[in-house]
């Protein structure tokens, strides 16, 4: 069902494998890419008190599913992200990466910020191509992944432009190019439509649904949106606040695309909304 | 109606063009009044006429290129080693930590403070000028780089450990265009320093440049050429100012936005 008119780069693909055959190196790849999150906890330092923001989280992603992670603000989401990219390595319990523990970040797992973070004094396709930083590739080779890459959010024309010269939305895409061009085997997503506006929003969910099932990369997206996270995710995760806590797992089942009207992810919105009234809902009748 | 653009151009600067014409008349009104002597407060048109026999003669323009060229070998010097040492501080907290007290107890020293002890030192000739130009640029520049390299927004620096920068990408693409802002004022700064001590240091000891004219003027009794030093000196020290903010504006464009 993927609609499969990935640009085959080789090269690109060949750079990050070390001696490897192709066939091997593609089937270590497939194998390599499942996400194991066991047991995490983690808490910071408030006034010299431990404040726990994550407590026993546990999930597991396959490769090329899309896991969306839902929750209040205050449940942890976003630190979470951040241990599974590597930026924070203070926790306790077991992140593993291709059965290999994550020790710090790496091009294989890309993040995508909900401010876009580009850097303002890059063009956007400067900014895309930055992220070629630590690999040694040739410069063509970058220049058809950039190219490739902008096609693929959409952004063609605007190439030259400086991240404050175009919208909020476009400049979002541009980051999530940015975290594409590396072909990275799992995208993980901070809110990264927290940003923008409804409609752009209801756009850009469609966008990256058409992303994902066209590069048939994992994705994990944090959300605060009922309807986006039952609409985008194969398994929906919802989170509870301090600490944050898995209170619920749904795994949708649906085919994508899909459709928002379907009866049955409205039965679903209205099954996590239910999760979030923490007590007996009340009763209304007389 | 129809304005040129040099007459609105010459509108919107009107006001700031205002006060020192205000002062002129001022100078012209209380000469006239002769409540000084003629040959210590001298009038505007007197000291306008010096200053043409100054530009005519050579003499004026040959002390401003004396100037100039000490203000720019000691600039270099000191706004480059403050660069070096910016930049050293701000990537290594360490070397902060060792030289930090050092550096701040020497920079409350006054510029001109040092000008005793250097030409011991030195001897009254071009080192020594050289040295204390160096040092009233280094301060300024070395501030500003250390402000501007610890103050590289973090969310920008997650980006850049995510991509895994090498220490290369980090610079050209992070630090130094993150403080380039910070360090384009510091370098201004520097600037208007090197010469405000340049004219401060001739008039200590010096053959040459706008400071010694302006020492010469005063044991000749010719208060008119102080005069024109004093003026000839603001001038260009604004002229210095307005091309650096020209330059600072053009590198912080993209600063507007951004948080």
């Amino acid at each position: 069902m993927a609609v499969s008119k990935i640009v085959q780069l080789p090269t690109a693909n060949r750079a990050r494998e070390t001696h490897e055959p192709p066939s091997i190196a593609v089937a270590r790849r497939h194998h390599a890419t499942e996400l194991v999150v066991r047991n995490v906890s983690k808490s910071f330092n408030i006034d010299r008190r431990p404040l726990p923001v994550l407590q026993d989280i546990s999930l597991v992603a396959q490769p090329g599913q899309f896991i969306t992670i839902v929750g209040a603000s205050g449940c942890g989401k976003s630190t979470l992200l951040r241990l599974i990219a590597g930026l924070d390595r203070d926790f306790e319990g077991e992140i593993l990466f291709g059965g290999r523990p994550v020790s710090g970040p790496s091009l294989d797992r890309g993040l995508v910020f909900q401010d876009h973070r580009l850097f303002p004094w890059l063009t956007i396709e400067q900014n895309i191509a930055s992220a070629f930083s630590s690999r040694p590739i040739d410069t063509a080779t970058k220049r058809l992944l950039v190219k490739d890459h902008i096609a693929l959010v959409g952004l063609n024309g605007f190439e030259k432009a400086y991240p404050h010269q175009v919208s909020g939305g476009m400049a979002q895409r541009a980051a999530i190019a940015r975290a594409l061009v590396n072909e990275p085997d799992i995208l993980l997503l901070d809110e990264p439509l927290g940003a923008v506006d409804a409609l752009t929003r209801l756009y850009l969910q469609e966008e990256l649904q058409r992303i994902w099932l066209q590069k048939g990369v994992t994705m994990i997206m944090v959300t605060h949106d009922i309807e986006e996270a039952v609409f985008l995710g194969d398994q929906v995760i919802v989170l509870q606040p301090r600490p944050g806590r898995i209170s619920k797992v749904i795994d949708v089942g649906l085919t994508q695309p899909r459709d928002r009207e379907d009866s049955r992810i409205l039965k679903l919105k209205k099954e996590i909304l239910g999760e979030f009234h923490n007590p007996a809902p009340i009763n209304y009748s007389i | 109606m129809q304005l040129s653009p040099a007459f609105g151009w010459l509108l919107k600067r009107l006001p700031s063009l205002l006060s020192p014409f205000i002062l002129i008349g001022v100078w012209e009104l209380v000469a006239q009044t002769h409540l000084f002597a003629a040959n210590i407060l001298i009038p505007p048109q007197q000291v306008f006429r010096t200053f043409l026999d100054l530009l005519a003669d050579g003499e004026l323009i040959d002390n401003i290129k004396a100037s100039g060229a000490r203000v720019l070998s000691g600039f270099a010097i000191g706004a480059g080693a403050g660069l070096i040492a910016g930049m050293a501080m701000g990537l290594y907290p360490a070397l902060e930590r060792y030289f930090g007290l050092l550096f701040t107890v020497i920079r409350q020293v006054p510029f001109i403070a040092w000008a005793p002890l250097l030409i011991v030192a030195f001897g009254i000739g071009e080192t020594f000028k050289i040295i204390i130009i160096a040092n009233a640029a280094f301060f300024p520049v070395a501030l500003s780089t250390l402000d501007g390299v610890r103050n590289v927004p973090r969310h920008l620096k997650d980006v850049a450990a995510l991509f895994r920068f090498d220490r290369l990408a980090l610079m050209r693409s992070l630090v130094l265009p993150a403080a380039l802002p910070s360090i384009l004022t510091g370098v201004r700064l520097a600037l208007s320093r090197s010469w405000m001590i340049v004219v401060a240091a001739e008039l200590f000891a010096a053959s040459s440049g706008i400071g010694h004219m302006m020492d010469w003027g005063r044991q000749m009794f010719q208060i008119d050429v102080v005069m024109v030093g004093v003026v000839v000196t603001g001038v260009v020290g604004f002229i210095l100012d307005q091309m650096l903010r020209q330059v600072e504006a053009h590198f912080s464009s993209w600063k507007l936005p951004s948080r």
